[in-house]
């Protein structure tokens, strides 16, 4: 298991930010080049609910894709790098949940096997909760699930 | 220009302001993420936010 030591220790890449801390920008950099990075918070139709997007942003064209997979051989510190954009993103929103879902099934199991990896190290800072058929149930680690909502501890 | 911006010192991650991102503020990068979010949420609603008093066990 990966201690605490370690995911503080975990390799992410650089991030930047507007200053209203809802846009962030990364470079992931592997085999297949440099491939620009983007996550937004989105305010939902319930208050302090944010939608959390994720995708490429192709930069000839400006134009954003979230059901690309780039395979640049770096999805560990990706995550990682995700992961730092919502520690960032509650440190100015204090009250904020974050509801997360990949654009189909097999795009969400990526955030569900994410969440399980180290939810052992964020379980002290997070709220965790998947999404099940009628409802949400606190996050369990070899269970499917739809989606997820995160809260940062108060 | 950028300017640096320490948001915490540990675990949480320093963070390069960049004011050309601020060109994205009020628009919806993803859409049909967020519309699937709004429909969900519509349909289950929130969780019980602290209901459980096991929160540090549940997740096991």
């Amino acid at each position: 298991m990966i201690g605490k030591l370690e995911i503080i220790k975990l390799e992410r890449y650089e991030l930047k930010s507007g200053e209203k801390l809802e846009v962030f920008e990364f470079v992931s950099v592997g085999p297949k080049g440099r491939i620009v990075k983007l996550v937004q918070f989105t305010p939902t139709n319930y208050k302090d609910l944010y939608n959390l997007g994720f995708g490429d942003k192709n930069i000839e064209t400006g134009e954003i894709n979230d059901t690309v997979i780039s395979n640049n051989g770096d999805s560990r510190k990706v995550l990682a790098t995700v992961v730092a954009t919502l520690y960032a993103f509650m440190e100015r929103h204090k009250d904020a949940m974050i509801y997360a879902t990949g654009s189909t099934k097999s795009r969400t199991r990526p955030y569900r096997m994410g969440i399980a990896k180290y939810i052992d190290e964020v379980i002290d800072d997070f709220e965790i909760y998947g999404e099940i058929l009628d409802g949400w149930e606190l996050f369990k680690k070899d269970k499917e699930y739809e989606a997820f909502l995160v809260k940062q501890k108060n | 220009m950028m300017s640096v911006k320490e948001i915490n010192t540990v675990q949480k991650p320093i963070v390069l302001i960049d004011k050309s991102l601020d060109f994205f503020n009020g628009k919806v990068l993803f859409p049909e993420k967020l519309s699937k979010a709004n429909e969900m949420l519509k349909n289950i609603g929130l969780p019980k936010i602290n209901e459980s008093s096991e929160i540090e066990n549940a997740h096991k």
